[in-house]
């Protein structure tokens, strides 16, 4: 914009210098007179534009990049069908000081209410099978307006990018924030995945807004290989993941919320007597006849998984000893 | 958002007519700003990252990053997007880190409203951030041979990676105005290799002799890498069919997994290593080889077939209802292959699950103030899986289980707007699992006891306010008890059998935490504070409480957690704008033990972030962030009075489980530079410092060690710094 205004300062001392009739006010008002405003970017936005233009924040005419600035789709919407008609604003009869806001406004200190804000995007949006479940949603619920986390006036919006969107969905999931910095996460601060691959945020049938039906089906869509069924089932990873794994992170590896023995003993009775106990800690060292199921080997490595690795379970048929059904191999 | 009042002097409207005024040929160069300010941008970045550290100290920072096995990359991004301003056709095409193990390219054209194709390709690796020392061979294939190291460290390392293809390609096309048909279709190859193993012991009761030797223990535990080569392919296709009051999408739904191998196995030479790394002596018997080496089950191949129709319709402008019914059928009938051993006639499990879900959900606004809710959403899983007997524990034999549970959620809840800017929500929740009947011919392993029917219903009160327009806060809180049907007791053989609570049960007993009574609850406080027109203040706070009880007191007993943190957001000015925050998060997980320790598990986290972002020129742009995180894992363990003396012993002499600490400072900056109208420069500046003190493959400088002496490490302190410049120049 730099150049415009150099250019602008340039204009109006040749155009005085030239003789032309008139100052150029500061407010566009009196030019306005003299031609009908132009459209700029959307059908009928010179209504605004007049007075809006990419000097504002949001930068108005920004739209333009974007898919509600795509004239030839006849569905486009101009400003008015998001904003209203505005006259108070347009007009301002009362000559207030400060221009009464627009019909419907969408800053975070708006007084239009959350569901009429709402209304302006799902008026055209209810089309779209993932807004199908947006009613009723924990979103809808919790009075979020669809301009919490999309930006509008912007070619690129945060939350449609997966490398920023993480940021848009921490302003108010805080913890989940903390998880993902966590040692064992997905990569969702490498912008490898998004929240979105998981949930969404406009409404599901599922439990959290996971995208699919339940949490399991949602994460098959990446670890199918854990879906079987198998000859050898563990149930309750039949019935949901996050029995064991916190998916956005956790400290102990494959983000599983605690470490081996210490989860599976949460349903499991355990291999004899032994305290958790670490390879050279004193000062029982093991001996060269040292029991297997020891408090090193399911405390350290993979702890009870070292010897019951099939955890997600086994397909393995053999009905000869030693079968598999410890989830053995 | 805010408006134009600052500068009103340099409206692109008084540009236009000071042009005007001057000289109409100049009107174009206006209408060209305008033009650029409205048209879609393109453009491509490229350059070169180096980063520094060695492969090791930097695995944290490389792991998913695809920074980690080189030193330098290129970067190359390019981000072409077009309209055609007549149609509304839009083409994009996008290539994201092209020089990296995670690239990414799109490929998409569509008219709004009309038609739309994507194809996607996307590259995603995770590089192990441990290093294996080991003298196994063959990762990568599903037959691996294991030779026992001579002294652990002296094998080869060996670093694992996971890389995962996926192809994905999307069509739309409106039919009509309330016609629209959707199809994606998604590839994903995953190659590489996981950390697996297993391990064994004899004597047995799951090996009686002579599959083990009648006497003397001997076990063993071998570190075997799992070859990873499969492919997940997704297919979804559906009709979504709207008018003025209804919203109706019907479709398909198809998964399908195939994996290359459907077992793994290992050869085992020579001998092994004892407990203490010696030698095994007598060495390692032929039977306790024969066990190692039996084949391990790989996944196997499965598929799922969905079909579903889903919805909304409004009976009025505030009367909502949604709902969606699905029916998927699910087969897993991958064969045994070179499995021995399976049941007479069966060459595959014949799995096959079908499940029926349906949902209805109500939302309405009978009067303004009030709002309501209800949804119903209840799950029927038919496990039609042939029941066989592949299971024999010395002479015992018994067969598979089956999974078929019906699960109940519903919800209902009144929202009303109360005097002076409150709003009072009261909700209520329900949720009944009924496992299905136990197959008598099956036998229970590991648990004490099972449930067929457990049920959970809870309320929940919050009340949100606007306080002023600049001040705003919820306080919410959620209670909730599950309980159960009749315990059922494994018998010594099969089945089992419903028996009451109490002395039936030995005392040490322990029931599967998703089984066992339960008390939630759970309180959550937040506010949002524009303090003044530059400053903005989020605070929260959560506290959590599970308490469990069983007919013992062992097992999962109970758990708290607590959440709390501030957000500040600073506008410096205009150009400038400063962010921070911290929050500290704390949980507890309280388990018993049947061996006498009373385990206290808290993980107590603490993060710090601090950012800046702005614009010292018109042509510069800089920004930074601080990012500290603090994780610490504490494992205390007391005895009670049933604990063995040796417990006793290594529990007052080693203190127990020593903490785990986890630390990681980053530091991000970039700086952007426009040389000219249309090309930039940008500097990216990263440094990353981790420490782990972790205890999980070894401890105080003592490595745990595989029994063919393989180990696995991590460098504990790593201190990585990336430095990347690229050009980047807009597109016509």
């Amino acid at each position: 914009m730099k150049f415009l205004r150099q250019l602008f300062a340039s204009c109006v001392l040749l155009g005085a210098l030239a003789g032309a009739t008139g100052a150029v006010a500061a407010d566009a008002a009196p030019a306005a007179t003299k031609a009908p405003a132009k459209d700029l970017v959307l059908k009928g936005d010179a209504k605004c534009t007049s007075c809006h233009d990419e000097s504002d924040e949001p930068k108005l005419l920004h739209i333009g990049k974007t898919k509600h600035g795509t004239v030839a789709d006849g569905r486009a919407p101009s400003c008015t069908n998001c904003h209203g008609e505005s006259d108070l604003h347009t007009n301002n009869p009362a000559k207030l000081k400060e221009r009464p806001p627009t019909d419907r406004s969408f800053a975070k200190s708006s007084k239009t209410p959350v569901a009429a804000r709402n209304e302006s995007c799902i008026s055209c949006h209810r089309k779209d099978s993932k807004r199908s479940h947006w009613e009723g949603s924990a979103h809808e619920r919790a009075d979020v307006a669809c301009t919490s986390c999309h930006q509008l006036h912007t070619a690129k919006d945060k939350v449609a990018d997966k490398r920023t969107q993480p940021e848009v969905c921490f302003t108010c999931h805080k913890e989940q924030r903390v998880q993902v910095s966590k040692p064992s996460h997905h990569p969702v601060l490498e912008g490898k995945v998004a929240c979105s691959d998981c949930h969404n945020a406009h409404g599901s049938i599922g439990p959290k807004l996971v995208k699919r039906d339940s949490v399991v089906d949602t994460c098959y869509t990446c670890h199918m290989e854990k879906r079987g069924p198998f000859v050898h089932s563990h149930e309750p990873v039949n019935e949901d993941c996050g029995n064991c794994h916190n998916p956005h992170g956790t400290v102990a590896e494959s983000m599983l919320k605690s470490r081996p023995p210490f989860l599976c003993h949460q349903c499991h009775t355990p291999h004899g007597g032994q305290l958790a106990q670490l390879r050279g800690q004193l000062p029982l060292q093991p001996t060269a006849t040292s029991s297997g199921k020891s408090g090193i080997n399911y405390t350290q490595a993979r702890g009870c998984l070292n010897c019951h690795t099939q955890i997600h379970g086994s397909n393995n048929p053999s009905a000869t000893n030693p079968t598999p059904q410890f989830n053995l191999r | 958002m805010r408006t134009a009042n600052t500068h009103p002097g340099f409206s692109l409207k008084i540009v236009a007519l000071a042009l005007l005024a001057a000289f109409g040929s100049a009107v174009h160069a206006a209408d060209d700003e305008i033009a650029a300010l409205i048209r879609p941008d393109s453009s491509v970045s490229v350059g070169a990252a180096g980063l520094t550290g060695t492969n090791s100290e930097r695995s944290w920072f490389g792991q998913y990053s695809g920074l980690r096995r080189d030193d330098t990359y290129l970067l190359l991004d390019i981000d072409v997007i077009k309209r055609d301003a007549a149609t509304g056709t839009w083409t994009t095409f996008q290539g994201r880190d092209l020089g990296l193990d995670t690239r990414e390219i799109r490929f998409g054209q569509q008219k709004q409203g009309d038609w739309k194709y994507s194809f996607d390709y996307n590259e995603m690796v995770r590089h192990d951030p441990r290093t294996i020392n080991t003298g196994v061979t063959g990762t990568g294939s599903n037959a691996l041979s294991v030779t026992r190291l001579a002294t652990p460290g002296s094998g080869d390392d060996l670093n694992l990676d996971l890389k995962r293809k996926i192809f994905t390609v999307g069509v739309e096309k409106w039919l009509s105005n309330s016609l629209q048909f959707e199809a994606s279709f998604r590839n994903e190859d995953k190659n590489g290799a996981r950390l697996f193993g297993n391990g064994f012991q004899c004597t047995s009761g799951a090996a009686p002799s002579p599959t083990c030797p009648a006497s003397g223990t001997q076990w063993a535990l071998l570190m075997l890498p799992e070859p990873i080569n499969s492919t997940t392919q997704q297919f979804e296709a559906r009709l979504n069919f709207s008018t003025e009051k209804l919203f109706l999408s019907g479709g398909y739904y198809g998964s399908f997994y195939n994996n290359q191998f459907t077992s793994m196995g290992a050869t085992v030479n020579g001998n092994l290593g004892n407990p203490v790394g010696d030698p095994m002596s007598p060495a390692l018997t032929p039977q306790l080889r024969s066990i190692l080496q039996l084949p391990m089950a790989l996944p196997p191949d499965n598929q799922a077939h969905q079909i579903y129709l889903s919805g909304n319709y409004a009976f009025t402008p505030t009367t909502k209802a949604n709902f969606k019914y699905a029916f998927t059928h699910a087969t897993q009938t991958d064969s045994f292959g070179a499995f021995t051993g399976a049941p007479a006639g069966r060459s595959n499990l014949g799995g096959e699950v079908d499940s029926a879900l349906y949902q209805a959900g109500i939302t309405s606004r009978p009067i303004p103030k009030l709002s309501l809710l209800a949804n119903v959403r209840y799950e029927d899983r038919n496990d039609k899986t042939p029941i066989e007997y592949y299971n024999l524990e010395g002479t015992k034999a018994f067969t598979n289980g089956n999974y078929s549970p019906k699960r109940l959620v519903g919800k209902a809840e009144a929202s009303y707007q109360l005097p002076a800017g409150f709003r009072g929500t009261v909700g209520a929740d329900y949720e009944s699992v009924d496992r299905g009947m136990f197959v008598p011919t099956n036998s229970v392993g590991g648990i004490s006891g099972l449930r067929q029917k457990t049920e959970e219903a809870g309320y929940r009160l919050e009340l949100r306010r606007a306080m002023t327009e600049t001040l705003s806060g919820a306080v919410a809180y959620q209670n909730s008890d599950r309980s159960g049907g009749t315990w059922l007791k494994p018998n010594t053989g099969l089945g089992v059998t419903p028996t009451s609570d109490g002395a039936i049960y030995n005392r040490t007993a322990i029931f599967p935490m998703t089984m066992v009574d339960r008390n939630r609850e759970k309180v959550k406080a937040s506010a949002d504070w524009s303090a003044t027109e530059r400053l903005t203040l989020q605070f929260m706070a959560e506290w959590g409480e599970d308490k469990f009880s069983a007919p013992t007191t062992k097992g999962l007993r109970a758990s708290y957690m607590g959440f709390y943190g501030i957000d500040a957001v600073y506008a410096l000015s205009d150009d400038w704008r400063l962010t921070g925050f911290w929050s500290r998060g704390d949980q507890t997980t309280h388990i018993d033990h049947s061996t006498g320790y009373m385990a206290a598990l808290r993980n107590r986290t603490e993060t710090f972030g601090l950012g800046i972002n702005g614009k010292p020129s018109g042509r510069l742009t800089v920004g930074g962030d601080l990012l500290l995180s603090a994780d610490k894992d504490k494992y205390q363990q007391d005895l009670d009075a049933s604990a063995s003396a040796a417990s006793k012993t290594l529990l007052a002499t080693s203190g127990g489980l020593p903490d785990v600490t986890f630390r990681q400072f980053t530091a991000r900056m970039f700086g952007k530079y426009a040389i000219e109208k249309n090309s930039a420069v940008r500097v990216d500046f990263i440094h990353q410092r981790t420490k782990l003190n972790e205890w999980t493959w070894g401890y105080n400088g003592t490595p745990f060690v595989y029994s063919d002496n393989t180990t696995v490490y991590l460098n504990p302190k790593q201190s990585v710094s990336y430095l990347g410049a690229t050009y980047i120049v807009a597109l016509p």
